[in-house]
């Protein structure tokens, strides 16, 4: 059985001059341990799909299914990761990774103890006590990271991860990123995650739906054939980003 | 923490502002010895009335804003121009800001009534009094504004080689515009408060009564007609409401042109709409204004650019007159103001050395009196303003239905309804004390409220969305998002209330109706008893209880909000 399902899913918004449609009649499935890469330009309602899936938002028309059962309220299984790495800033980069478990009712102890071995694995040891304004871009998307894996999720939802970051350390997140997924000892085996850079959704995941915009369509379902770690100037790669390319621009 | 440093630069402020409190008081009292008597303006309650009273109203307050927008943009520009004179004449504007505009109301009665004998005097001083309430936050808003305009802009003007009446015109007064438009409306709602708050004081003594809105609605409680009170509150609901809808709509749609997209804009453009085909009404209007300025506009223009650019080496005979004039006139404005403050501070002494009454003992025990009611009245409008403000960061519909009711609300000065609840709260429980904590209530809990809904409006949406998916309770929420936001909104908030407050003690704890005057025990009965209640130690008890209010004042703004403020935006800042 396939872990998330959509069915038919379809979104509006309505205002006072009339609704919008931003998502129609969108349906795909996801396998346990896929990493699968949602691309599109902007107004494709990319980041509306994934807070669809997460539960934030319900759909319009459609159902989205997770395991089997209808997704009504927040998916605890699921835990997302914002492109403007939304920390509390008056928290402390602990007490940020800790929110998610508070929230969970973990008792004490054991909140610090995960959250402490997350903060080590995304390579923030020693910044506990240290404040969001206190560090950089990228360290503020390992904290972001952090508190999403602390709380165990089996599917990661990213919205745009890497796209507040500059060119540099956007690669070494990607590298980081792919280090966790592959690494058999994270509780997280399944990531979605959503981007407007082709060559990030080619370096990272096995599958890319292609969204077209006004309103979001799924446009096109391609498999990631090329072996790991992919590599930019190996051949199968510029081929792939050209394809998915061709297939935003007919569509859009 | 605050080092010793910084504790020891905030006593050197304090003591600074008491000096320049008690010189400009000392200017007052000089002319307190001319106490004229004239023939008192008679009220008429008839509705048949209400036309004139209104017009003397809105004269009062449209004299007052002219001289205040003039001012503030004369003085805005000039300390804007540079960091030496930001440094002088904006800390004045900080002290003026926070000393209780209402005490010094009868001191300036004495002062102008001597300048311009019988009623035109009162009227001066009703106008002042309006000014000092307009004007403080339209300078800041004007400096603010010339102090953010980038410096490239300025550059480009400079290497066109525009000319001073061209970056003026093109660059500076039009950046000013967004912050004149938002701090006119604050500017027109406070003016309103006092014109009624002045107009009410007024009404009793006989020699200094001002024909209004205010003293009508005064005098008619007094005489118990209730049909006519409530005619009279409508008339000017209807005057505020149509001045919004006429001006104020259509000026803040207009200034949103003028402002920069990098600077955020965070105060919401005004929700209030009426009939759509009142709209057409605002634009119509500022078109005929526009078409009649334009005339001169265009005058003013042709003279500056026909005047030749000045050589000041080819006059050197005239720039020597040119200086020697100007030291003049400094001169003479500097001799001017010494020998006021002089004859003030002697009268001052004067004051100082009569014998000081017993009721001076009570002053104490009256200060703490009136600070326990705006403790209460400011734990009641925290009470219901709070939870609002949380009950709208969790449903936008409610907080945009929310947004209008209380802009309109929030606009009638609530001075204008104290002969309303003054009538019903003594009626029900005979005394002032409930009333006078409703009193100054009302003139807290407006500040609180818009800042706390003006802080929900800035709760990030991510946070939010970030708080939600990870699934955080309704209350955990609340702990760790909503208040650490809403904790500098709730302090400014707060630091304007308890502003209000003072100002409304003044009118809360005193009170001629129906013959009988009500007084509690506090601060600001005292002060009123010694204005209304002439005695032989009157100017003296004036001038002791301005100074204590005055002192306390400035002891909780600088060493407990100014501190809490200062915390709250260092540990809950949003920045990055």
């Amino acid at each position: 059985m396939a872990l998330l399902e959509l069915n038919h899913v379809s979104k509006s918004f309505t205002h006072s001059k009339g609704s919008l449609r931003v998502l129609e009649d969108i349906s795909f499935s996801i396998e346990e341990g896929q990493f699968v890469a949602i691309v599109g330009p902007s107004g494709c309602g990319k980041s509306t799909m994934l807070r669809i899936i997460n539960g934030l938002m319900p759909p319009t028309e459609g159902q989205v299914l997770y395991d089997g059962k209808q997704v009504d309220t927040i998916n605890p299984e699921c835990a997302l990761v914002f492109q403007s790495f939304a920390l509390m800033p008056w928290l402390s980069v602990k007490a940020n990774v800790e929110l998610g478990l508070e929230a969970r009712g973990v008792p004490p102890a054991e909140r610090e103890k995960r959250a402490s071995f997350y903060i080590d694995k995304v390579g923030l040891d020693g910044f506990e006590e240290a404040y969001p304004r206190e560090l950089s871009g990228g360290m503020k998307q390992r904290v972001g990271l952090a508190r999403a894996l602390a709380v165990g999720p089996r599917m990661l939802l990213m919205d745009e991860p890497f796209s507040a970051l500059d060119a540099l350390t956007a690669i070494t997140l990607r590298e980081e990123l792919t280090d966790i997924w592959q690494s058999r000892d994270m509780p997280v085996h399944t990531i979605v995650i959503v981007t407007h850079i082709i060559e990030e959704a080619v370096e990272l995941a096995d599958r890319i739906l292609v969204f077209s915009p006004h309103p979001g369509r799924l446009a096109a379902d391609l498999k990631v054939d090329l072996p790991r770690p992919r590599d930019r100037r190996k051949e199968g790669f510029n081929a792939l980003t050209d394809k998915v390319f061709s297939l935003i621009e007919e569509r859009s | 923490m605050a080092s010793t440093a910084t504790t020891g630069r905030r006593l050197l402020g304090t003591a600074g502002s008491l000096l320049a409190i008690a010189l400009v008081m000392a200017l007052f009292f000089a002319y307190r010895k001319y106490q004229p008597a004239i023939h008192p303006p008679r009220l008429r309650v008839h509705a048949r009335a209400l036309p004139y009273y209104a017009l003397c109203s809105f004269s009062r307050m449209l004299a007052a804003y002219v001289i205040a927008l003039a001012f503030s943009l004369v003085y805005g520009t000039a300390a804007a121009a540079s960091r030496a004179r930001e440094r002088i004449l904006i800390p004045i504007i900080d002290i003026a800001q926070s000393v209780p505009v209402v005490g010094f109301f009868p001191a300036a009665i004495y002062f102008f009534v001597s300048l311009a004998r019988g009623r035109m005097g009162v009227e001066f001083a009703a106008v002042f009094l309006i000014f000092t309430s307009m004007a403080w936050n339209m300078v800041l808003g004007v400096f603010e504004s010339v102090r953010t305009i980038p410096n490239d802009s300025l550059e480009a003007l400079d290497s066109f080689g525009a000319s001073r009446w061209l970056k003026l015109r093109r660059l500076i007064l039009p950046a000013c515009v967004p912050k004149l438009v938002y701090n006119s409306i604050l500017s027109w709602v406070a003016g309103w408060y006092y014109l009624i708050a002045c107009e009410i004081i007024t009404a009793g003594p006989a020699e200094y009564r001002l024909p209004g809105l205010g003293s009508y609605l005064m005098t008619a409680a007094d005489k118990g007609r209730a049909a006519e009170l409530v005619a009279g509150l409508f008339v000017l609901l209807a005057i505020i409401v149509a001045m919004d809808v006429i001006v104020w709509q259509p000026l803040s749609t207009w200034a949103e042109k003028f402002r920069y997209e990098f600077a955020a804009s965070t105060e919401s453009t005004r929700s209030i709409q009426f009939l759509e085909a009142l709209n057409g009404i605002g634009p119509a209007f500022l078109g005929i204004i526009q078409a009649a300025l334009r005339p001169i506009a265009r005058g003013a223009n042709a003279i500056a650019q026909a005047a030749p650019s000045f050589d000041r080496e080819a006059y050197p005979r005239l720039i020597r007159i040119g200086r020697i004039l100007r030291i003049t006139v400094i001169a003479t404005l500097l001799f001017v103001v010494a020998y006021g403050v002089i004859e003030g501070s002697i009268a001052l002494i004067r004051t100082l050395m009569q014998p000081w009454p017993d009721t001076v003992r009570s002053i104490p025990g009256a200060t703490l009196a009136s600070m326990l009611r705006m403790i209460v009245a400011y734990l009641i409008s925290l009470a219901w303003t709070l939870p609002c403000a949380i009950y709208a960061s969790e449903n936008p519909r409610f907080a945009r239905a929310l947004a209008p009711v209380a802009e309109i609300v929030g606009s009638i000065p609530a001075t204008a309804l104290f002969p309303l609840i003054v009538l019903f709260v003594i009626r029900a429980t005979g005394g002032m004390n409930l009333a006078s904590i409703l009193l100054i209530l009302t003139g807290m809990q407006w500040y609180l409220l818009f800042n706390l809904l003006g802080g929900v409006s800035q709760i990030p949406a991510d946070l939010k969305e970030a708080a939600r998916s990870f699934g955080l309770s309704r209350v955990a929420t609340w702990r760790k998002l909503t208040l650490p936001v809403l904790a500098p909104s709730l302090l400014t908030g707060s630091i304007t209330a308890w502003g209000g407050g003072w100002n409304a003690l003044i009118l809360s704890e005193y009170f001629p109706y129906r013959g009988v005057t009500y007084k509690v025990f506090g601060l600001g009965a005292m002060l009123d008893v010694a204005t209304y209640e002439n005695s032989k130690s009157s100017g003296l008890m004036i001038l002791l209880t301005l100074l204590s209010m005055i002192l306390v004042v400035l002891l909780l703004n600088r060493f407990f909000w100014r501190r809490l403020y200062d915390l709250a935006t260092e540990r809950y800042r949003i920045d990055y």
